[in-house]
């Protein structure tokens, strides 16, 4: 009996911006416990509300990068429920009218992967429990979030994953969060149900919260997917309920405890009043986004002709694409400069973090500088790739570690005069090679490097070199 | 006659000083707070300190700005920073609010003598100070009877020569019905001219704040003060219309309008004083146009509805964790929150958040919220056709004058119809004036409504200034 | 008629409890009260006018700029301070 998973996302995403969302409290993360607080945060009686302009903009941006329809007039609502976090029992969201509505990304695969709504809310302070007690930290309270839910329409633990770094990539690209699943800028609750291969009908499904990494989700969906599995192959029946992921247990586990189907009376916010968005500022918003990574990747691979892989691996870093941009500039031979980043260059930023960071200790104006040399055949590649280290030691340009007179290469004469010395100083090696040592011949070359100081042309001097034991 | 000018003169001229008229309300207040129980607290020390740097700007020849040196009230449902604010509610006592109303931040700047905070019917909800945790407010006029609700010590502070002038909020009535029991002018201004912040919120779509005064040109002068336009507020829109120098236009040709609909049921010497005062303004040159509320059973209903849905939202916030009463017995944080709510809300608040909460759950949200809201739509549409015909609307401002104590808590639904005037003002924004017209049988005051369109705050007033000059209570003697 | 299921069900929901004895009470009251509120049913259906907020206001925006938060110390002065700067709520507390 082969089931299927049907699984949809529902994700939670900070927005970078500097203020709360309705107030003008900081949003900087950490800081001691309520400290970034003040009356309307807090929900003090008689304080009202004020929407933060920039969140209007970053949820329209979030929703022009991801194909949804941007509504032009959308309005705040409450849903109402008690909880300790929660400082005005309420959560100034947007219930039948958000923002946006009727995206989608694309998969690798071609597939879309629809986007129900993107809406705009606030979110709750922290809770930490010791011995019993709770205490509570509001400085997150009223941070700006932006919700995106998907239709169910993942039907793979790849795709999930795959869905969740397309849709964390986009929002790096657009600027509007960091997007950093560890620091719960980025949190993911996954929907999930199963049925038979071929079925129509959808399961009944179950929600899984706290997962805040990939590997996580992963492994709480295999373990979810199996307990539907053996829950229906034995006969049993799923029970709609949210559950919980534990990372030490590996298992998911029913939060049956915490409210049950809360009612949330859901009404306009009477405080606030509609968002209304005209034509003509879409579009502005819409010619303000940057290149976003398909369309980027779609451009480095069949435009410049780098491989998928390594285009993939540019793009997986904004910074780093953009270096690679501004490097490649008039360079007929991009795959050259992409090349050096991803080995060379790359070698020095050997986190991830690094990598986002792009702190690489030349501007991509120098890069550009020592490739343009490479191409017009002014320098050698090898010659290339150790004033390559000596520009990232020092940040200086090409310039500082290669004269005017090194430039200008070895011309022919001279070039075969040293071959000619070559050959005549490694008689064993040309022997072995006569003999079928394809790797005898290597050190014939290597003894031409190391004697023009890496400034021959190697393919030149093979020439040469194969030319006059030929000719021997 | 206005006893702000009266009283600014007094002090410009030297007659008195700021800190003497001060120490005369305080006294005033001393004698009699203790049977009328206007005064929940009294700020003497604020006050005078206030009253001691208004006279040294006095003192130094400076004008003084128009609400400086007046001493008032608030109802003590207004923030105010480091004074206790407590709604009258168990649930607020010994809760300080960390930052200042907009209002009173405004008077403040004024140098206003802040004499103390007033009694009002518990988080606002009633309309006769009896759900207050400090009790009652009995009527100055006659204290067998009460003063009114929600802002019924507002409205006796003033009646009683507590205050010069005091501030309240209206959410169905709440400065409009005291100010009538008491024969004050109450008003209460288009909603979004005066801010709400720092206000603690009934039905945030209905509040407004607004004064009681002995005169209409007093309540001009405060609601000029006040009608700023408030960042801190995304429903204000202020006013740029200043309402003083528009009271004595004249009145000749203004059509008031007149729906029997507003006129039913009440008593019999309402009607009398209201008819008298129609007859004043015909004389005045005034047209009286008739036209048909048809819809007018229906306003309470539907305030009910939107005023219990929001409150029941708004009250969600107290559940002992942050400020305010906190049970002191409990298994869990759910019990915790339970008792603490059971025990610091009293009885009305707690039917009318079950209620809203009632309203606006699954099942019933279409039938009751939904429905209203709409009606709602319906009936401001209603009030834009009507003041196409009209200046502006009079009405009674309550079918009965003041009641006795306890008449008022019989049955919950004959004491909501007593809103039935007021209460459809709040549901379309729209600005009202209660003034003095006359006394019933038993000679307790009997108040008139006047209506006026969105943001024709000026034409209320300048109604009810020219109705005031025309008959008395301009000359009424200024009790020091 | 509401019946005391739902009566307790929405107290539940207002986070209210009740003693036995107002339980009766409540429910009538309530009943009373919703049969008023149900009056509004019979208002004809003619016009529906979509209503969001009175003054028709729109676009009522802060900038994105940071303001100075509240002290700790006023945040937490209505619980005395509160507990390391936390606001704390103990597991359970005998009165």
């Amino acid at each position: 009996m082969s089931y299927e998973l049907v699984a949809g996302l529902e994700t939670h995403i900070e927005l970078s911006t500097k203020t709360k969302i309705f107030c003008q409290c900081t949003t900087e993360f950490g800081g001691e416990p309520n400290t970034h607080c003040c009356p309307i945060c807090m929900g003090m009686p008689g304080t009202l509300p004020k929407l933060n302009k920039r969140v209007v903009e970053y949820a329209v941006k979030a929703g022009l990068a991801t194909n949804c329809k941007i509504r032009n007039v959308s309005k705040m609502d409450r849903k109402n429920y008690v909880y300790p976090d929660l400082s005005k029992a309420y959560q100034i969201s947007q219930f039948d009218k958000p923002i946006c509505y009727e995206g989608y990304i694309k998969l690798s695969s071609g597939k879309n992967i629809n986007i129900n709504r993107i809406h705009i809310e606030e979110d709750a302070g922290k809770l930490v429990h010791e011995r019993g007690d709770t205490y509570i930290d509001y400085n997150r309270g009223g941070v700006p979030l932006i919700e995106i839910v998907t239709e169910p329409d993942l039907r793979s633990i790849e795709e999930v994953v795959e869905y969740i770094e397309k849709l964390r990539l986009i929002m790096k690209y657009i600027g509007v969060s960091d997007v950093k699943m560890q620091e719960g800028s980025l949190r993911c609750d996954v929907n999930i149900s199963v049925r038979k291969k071929g079925e129509e009908k959808l399961g009944t499904r179950t929600e899984i919260k706290n997962m805040n990494s990939l590997n996580f989700i992963a492994k709480a969906m295999e373990y979810e997917f199996d307990r539907h599995v053996d829950i229906l192959e034995s006969g049993g029946k799923i029970e709609q309920e949210t559950r919980r992921y534990d990372s030490d247990l590996n298992i998911t586990e029913s939060m049956r405890g915490k409210e049950d189907a809360d009612d949330y009376r859901y009404f306009r916010d009477p405080d606030l009043v509609n968002i209304d968005v005209s034509e003509e500022e879409i579009n502005r918003y819409r010619d303000s986004l940057p290149q976003l990574p398909d369309k980027k990747s779609d451009v480095f691979i069949n435009e410049y002709g780098l491989p998928k892989d390594d285009a993939e691996l540019l793009i997986k870093y904004k910074k780093i694409a953009e270096y690679f941009e501004e490097a490649s500039k008039d360079i007929k031979n991009k795959k050259l400069v992409s090349n050096y980043i991803l080995s060379q260059v790359f070698r020095r930023l050997p986190t991830d973090a690094e990598k986002e960071e792009c702190s690489i200790s030349i501007p991509p104006q120098y890069l550009n500088e020592l490739i343009s040399l490479t191409e017009s055949k002014k320098i050698t590649s090898s010659m290339a790739s150790s004033a390559l280290e000596q520009m990232l030691d020092s940040g200086k340009p090409v310039r500082e570690f290669i004269s005017e007179k090194d430039m200008q290469g070895i011309d022919e004469d001279a070039l075969r005069e040293i071959c000619i010395r070559a050959v005549n100083e490694n008689q064993e090696a040309v022997e072995s090679y006569l003999g079928g040592k394809e790797k005898a011949f290597k050190s014939i070359i290597g003894y031409i490097m190391k004697e023009t100081k890496g400034k021959a042309d190697p393919i030149k001097s093979a020439e040469i070199v194969k030319e006059i034991i030929r000719g021997s | 006659m206005s006893k702000i000018k009266y009283i600014q003169n007094l002090m410009e001229t030297k007659q008195i000083s700021c800190v003497e008229l001060t120490e005369k309300y305080l006294n005033s207040i001393e004698k009699q707070n203790a049977v009328l129980n206007a005064y929940v607290n009294v700020t003497g020390l604020e006050a005078l300190k206030t009253a001691k740097a208004v006279d040294e700007k006095i003192a130094q020849g400076q004008k003084l700005m128009p609400l400086e040196g007046i001493p008032m009230s608030l109802k003590d449902n207004i923030s105010t920073k480091n004074i206790e604010t407590t709604c009258c509610s168990k649930m607020l006592k010994g809760y300080y609010p960390i930052f200042d109303a907009t209002v009173w931040e405004i008077l403040k700047k004024q140098n206003s003598v802040l004499l103390g905070k007033t009694n009002m019917d518990e988080f606002a909800m009633g309309s006769s100070c009896e759900t207050s945790c400090f009790g009652v407010t009995l009527n100055p006029v006659n204290t067998e009877y009460v003063a009114g609700g929600s802002s019924g010590g507002a409205a006796a502070s003033v009646a009683g020569n507590m205050a010069v002038f005091g501030l309240g909020s209206d959410t169905g009535g709440s400065i409009r019905q005291p100010a009538g029991f008491c024969g004050l002018v109450g008003f209460k201004p288009t909603y979004g001219t005066v801010s709400r912040y720092g206000v603690v919120a009934y039905a945030s779509s209905l509040d407004q704040v607004g004064s009681i005064t002995d005169s209409v040109e007093d309540a001009s002068i405060v609601y000029d003060s006040l009608s700023v336009y408030d960042p801190k507020d995304s429903t204000s829109v202020g006013s740029k219309i200043s309402t003083r120098d528009k009271l004595n236009n004249s009145i000749k040709g203004l059509k008031i309008g007149i729906a029997d609909e507003f006129f039913e049921g009440i008593q019999e010497d309402i009607k009398k004083s209201i008819q008298d005062a129609i007859k004043v303004y015909e004389e005045s040159g005034a047209e009286i146009i008739h036209f048909e509320m048809p819809k007018l059973k229906t306003i309470l209903p539907v305030y009910f509805i939107i005023s219990c849905a929001e409150a029941s939202s708004n009250l969600g916030r107290f559940d002992g964790i942050r400020y305010g009463y906190k049970t002191n017995s409990y298994r869990d944080i759910n019990e915790m929150i339970c008792k603490t709510r059971s025990e610091g809300f009293g009885k009305e608040v707690k039917r009318r958040i079950m209620l809203g909460t009632y309203v606006l759950s699954s099942g019933y949200y279409d039938a009751y919220y939904k429905k209203a809201q709409n009606l709602r739509g319906s009936i401001i549409q209603d009030f834009k056709n009507i003041f196409e015909k009209c200046d502006v609307i009079l009405t009674p401002s309550v079918p009965v004058t003041a009641f006795r104590k306890g008449e008022a808590l019989r049955d919950p639904i004959e004491t909501y119809m007593m809103d039935i005037c007021t209460v459809p003002v709040n549901i379309a924004g729209l600005p009202a004036v209660s003034v003095p017209c006359g006394f019933d049988k038993g000679n307790m005051p009997v108040g008139m409504q006047i209506i006026g369109n969105s943001f024709e705050d000026y034409k209320v007033l300048n109604a009810a200034y020219q109705y005031e000059m025309k008959t008395k209570a301009s000359d009424k003697e200024v009790l020091l | 008629m509401i019946s005391k299921e739902e009566v307790l069900k929405i107290a539940k929901l207002a986070k209210l409890s009740a003693e036995d004895g107002e339980i009766e009470q409540l429910t009538l009251d309530m009943s009373k009260i919703i049969e008023y509120a149900d009056t509004i049913n019979a208002s004809a259906e003619d016009e529906i006018v979509e209503f969001d907020n009175i003054n028709s206001i729109e676009n009522a925006f802060n900038e994105d700029i940071v303001l100075e938060s509240y002290d700790r110390d006023e945040i937490l002065k209505n619980r005395e301070g509160g507990e390391n700067g936390y606001f704390v709520v103990r597991k359970s507390l005998r009165g």
